[in-house]
């Protein structure tokens, strides 16, 4: 892994179109990560993610920015801003589809931990990275952190 | 569910003294700042600067023995951390698996309108 970026790649067997829908409409957002995602589907646009707090009914609303609106190649969008009124660093999330032989190939890119200062990615990279993983550094903790992972 | 994500946690574990330090804690065991100066490459003011940091962030907890304090790792805290960081990464593989399958449902639907 690239550090400061999260890859990730699925095999989708649907045409592009249908897959650029699913990840740029809030309506079918909504079904696969906030409770509620509020946007229009337009560059610049802004919006929000809501979720909810099944117990106790908190609400808990995430500012989001559409980046870019390229159907059905492109959708992107920055979240977890640093900074009120969508300022400052910010993760930047990016879809990119590709046609194939029988559906859409997903790539999905999560980048700019690094300029949050998080330094999650070298961590990450670490964790993922068994040969100098923190599971070696670690011995004692290698087991909690093997149960961690397989939570779902 | 929210990835909010605890900054002055992720920046106090994102330094790489300070991990090798966490390694070095819970591979042998509470140690103090001299200790510790002991096996690393950089001195026993900046090893006492690094644990003030994990301190701050319940990562790892001083005990009073003797002239130094003994620092140990909080295991629970770590945890929580190390959770955090790979949440990062699965929430993205189950938010795609989602995507799968709404899309895959929607393809399966139209085709079925199609044929009727």
């Amino acid at each position: 892994m690239e550090q400061g970026t999260i890859e990730r790649d699925i095999h989708v067997d649907a045409s592009p179109e249908v897959v650029f829908e699913v990840v740029s409409q809030p309506e079918h957002m909504r079904e696969w990560w906030p409770d509620d995602a509020r946007f229009e589907s337009v560059a610049g646009a802004p919006g929000e993610l809501v979720w909810r707090n099944a117990d106790t009914g908190e609400t808990t609303t995430v500012a989001l920015a559409v980046v870019e609106v390229d159907p059905p190649k492109r959708f992107s969008f920055r979240w977890c801003f640093t900074e009120p009124d969508r300022g400052g660093p910010a993760l930047l999330v990016t879809f990119d589809l590709t046609p194939t032989g029988t559906g859409t190939q997903i790539r999905m890119t999560e980048t700019g931990f690094r300029e949050m200062g998080w330094e999650i990615a070298v961590l990450e990279a670490q964790y993922q990275d068994h040969e100098n993983g923190w599971d070696h550094y670690m011995p004692r903790l290698g087991g909690y952190v093997a149960r961690l992972v397989a939570t779902p | 569910m929210s990835t909010a994500v605890d900054d002055e946690l992720w920046s106090a574990i994102g330094d790489p003294t300070r991990r090798t330090m966490i390694d070095l804690l819970l591979s042998d065991g509470p140690g103090t700042a001299t200790s510790l100066s002991r096996r690393l490459p950089v001195t026993r003011q900046a090893v006492s600067k690094h644990l003030a940091v994990l301190d701050r962030v319940g990562l790892i907890h001083a005990e009073s023995a003797g002239r130094e304090r003994h620092y140990q790792v909080d295991e629970a805290q770590l945890a929580r951390a190390v959770a955090q960081l790979s949440a990062v990464g699965s929430t993205w593989d189950a938010r795609l698996r989602r995507i799968k399958r709404i899309a895959e449902a929607i393809e399966r639907n139209r085709h079925h309108d199609e044929g009727e």
